[in-house]
C-alpha cells in the first residue's frame, strides 16, 4: 500500500507512475503500482473465485502487464485512475473465463468494451468528475446494508440479477429495485 | 443531441460494467453506446461505481515471487517492444460506418456481405453463437420491406445499424436497442425510403405467427438447430 496522507495524494502519487512508465519505462514506478494494486486485483479475483490464488494471481498478472504495455494511452486529465484499472481487471476477467473455455462464445470483447474507456467520455471536466467520485464515496458508505450487499454480488462476484436473487432467496423483482434504489442514490444513473 | 428514445433497461447496463452480461447481448448495448452519449455518459459512472466497490475491498497481499516474476516478464516485453517494427494498423476506410465491436466480423461493408435470402424482403447473416447457443445475425430488411409476425420463445435483443423500422409500439432508428420477449409479438416493417440493417441476438428460434409466414416456421427452425 502506498502511505500518504491523504486518498488524493494517493491518487496523484500513483497517476505519477503511470506518467513515468509512459515517458521512460520506469520499473520503480511499477514496482510501485504492482504493490497497490496487485493485492487489490486479486482480491476482486478472489470475490468471484473464492480460494482460487492461481486465478487471482494470473489476472493480477495480466492486468499489470496491460498497465505497463498500456500507460501512454492513458490519459490522466480524463479518467480515474482506480477505474481505468477497475476496466482493465474487468475486461481480463472476461478474456480470462473466455480463454478457459468458461464462456462459450466466438465474440471477441476486445473491440466491445474499448470504444469508451479508450476515448474522452465526453465533455467531463476535471472537477465535474471529482464532483461525481465524491457522490458516489460518499453514498456508497451510507448505503442501507441489504443495496450495498447486492451491488458488491453484482459487480464484484459477477453475478446475474437472476443468480443474486437465488442466492439471496429473495424475489428477482426486489433483487432489481434494490440495484435501482442505490443507483438512484449514488446518482449514477441520468434520469430520462 | 441524441434523438434515440429506445434504450437498454439500467439492469443491462450494470451488467455490462460488471462483465456479467453474455457477449452477444454485450456486443447490442456496446453498439447502442457507440450512438447514444447518454448511456455512455452513464456507462462512465457505472464504471466509476465498480471501481468504487473494488476499493473497499479487503486488499489479498500478493506472494513476493508474484512480484518478481512480473518484473522479468515486463522486461521481456520491453525486449521484444523494442525489437517489433511498430505496424501502424491499416485504416480500413471500408468499415468506417460499421461499429467498433462488429469489425472483427465485417471487414468491408455491409452490401459485400453473403446474405442470406430468407424472403424478397428479408435477408440474414448469421454472425455467430454465443453461450446457451444464442444465435448473433445481421438482418436486412428492403425498403418498406417486412419480416412477418412473429413472436419469440426466447428473448431477442436489436440494435439498429442503419436505417429505420416501425412495428405496432413504434418508429425505431439507427442505434435504438429493443428487446421483446416471448410475451411480444410484432410486425416489423423497413420505412420506404431505406432498406434497414439491423443486429439481432436471439436466444431460441422465433415463432412467425401470420398465416402464410407459419409456413417458414419449419425452415427456421432447421437452420437454427
Amino acid at each position: 500500500m502506498v502511505q500518504s496522507k491523504t486518498a488524493a495524494e494517493k491518487i496523484t502519487r500513483l497517476k505519477n507512475c503511470i506518467a513515468r512508465i509512459a515517458s521512460h519505462r520506469d520499473k520503480d514506478a511499477f514496482s510501485i503500482l504492482f504493490d497497490h494494486y496487485a493485492p487489490l486485483i486479486r482480491a476482486y479475483s478472489l470475490a468471484r473465485e473464492p480460494g482460487s490464488n492461481l486465478i487471482a494471481d494470473e489476472l493480477a498478472q495480466e492486468v499489470l502487464i496491460r498497465v505497463w504495455l498500456k500507460a501512454d494511452s492513458y490519459n490522466a486529465q480524463l479518467s480515474n485512475i482506480n477505474t481505468w484499472i477497475f476496466t482493465l481487471a474487468r475486461n481480463c476477467r472476461i478474456d480470462y473465463f473466455r480463454r478457459n473455455g468458461r464462456y462459450v462464445s466466438d465474440i471477441d470483447p476486445t473491440e466491445m468494451f474499448n470504444n469508451i474507456e479508450d476515448e474522452e467520455p465526453g465533455p467531463f471536466q476535471l472537477a465535474h468528475q471529482n464532483r461525481l467520485e465524491e457522490n458516489i464515496k460518499t453514498g456508497l458508505a451510507k448505503l442501507p446494508r441489504e443495496q450495498a450487499e447486492i451491488l458488491t454480488k453484482v459487480y464484484l462476484e459477477g453475478k446475474s440479477h437472476q443468480q443474486t436473487s437465488t442466492e439471496l432467496k429473495l424475489p428477482l423483482g426486489t433483487v432489481k429495485s434494490r440495484v435501482r434504489l442505490a443507483l438512484g442514490k449514488l446518482k449514477v444513473l441520468v434520469t430520462r | 443531441m441524441s434523438t434515440l428514445k429506445n434504450h437498454p433497461k439500467h439492469e443491462l447496463l450494470v451488467a455490462y460494467a460488471a462483465g456479467s452480461l453474455p457477449m452477444s447481448q454485450a456486443l447490442c448495448i456496446s453498439i447502442h453506446l457507440e450512438h447514444c452519449p447518454e448511456c455512455a455518459k452513464n456507462m462512465y459512472r457505472l464504471n466509476q461505481l465498480g471501481s468504487e466497490l473494488m476499493q473497499q475491498l479487503q486488499p489479498a497481499p500478493a506472494s513476493p515471487n508474484l512480484k518478481v516474476k512480473l518484473l522479468s516478464l515486463i522486461d521481456q516485453v520491453s525486449i521484444n517492444e523494442s525489437l517489433v517494427v511498430k505496424v501502424v494498423p491499416q485504416l480500413n476506410i471500408e468499415n468506417q460506418s460499421i461499429p467498433r465491436c462488429l469489425r472483427q466480423f465485417i471487414k468491408t461493408k455491409y452490401e459485400d456481405i453473403s446474405w442470406n435470402r430468407l424472403s424478397s424482403d428479408i435477408h440474414n447473416y448469421e454472425l455467430c453463437r454465443d453461450q446457451n447457443n444464442a444465435k448473433v445475425e445481421l438482418l436486412r430488411l428492403k425498403p418498406g420491406g417486412t419480416s412477418g409476425t412473429h413472436s419469440h420463445m426466447g428473448d431477442e435483443y436489436t440494435v439498429i445499424l442503419e436505417g429505420s423500422f416501425s412495428d405496432e409500439s413504434g418508429i425505431y432508428h439507427q442505434g435504438d436497442f429493443l428487446v421483446r420477449d416471448s410475451r411480444d409479438q410484432h410486425t416489423p416493417v423497413a420505412t420506404i425510403d431505406k432498406e434497414c440493417i439491423c443486429l439481432a441476438v436471439t436466444e431460441a428460434p422465433i415463432q412467425f405467427t401470420g398465416f402464410f409466414s407459419r409456413l417458414l416456421n419449419p425452415l427456421i427452425r432447421r437452420s437454427y438447430a
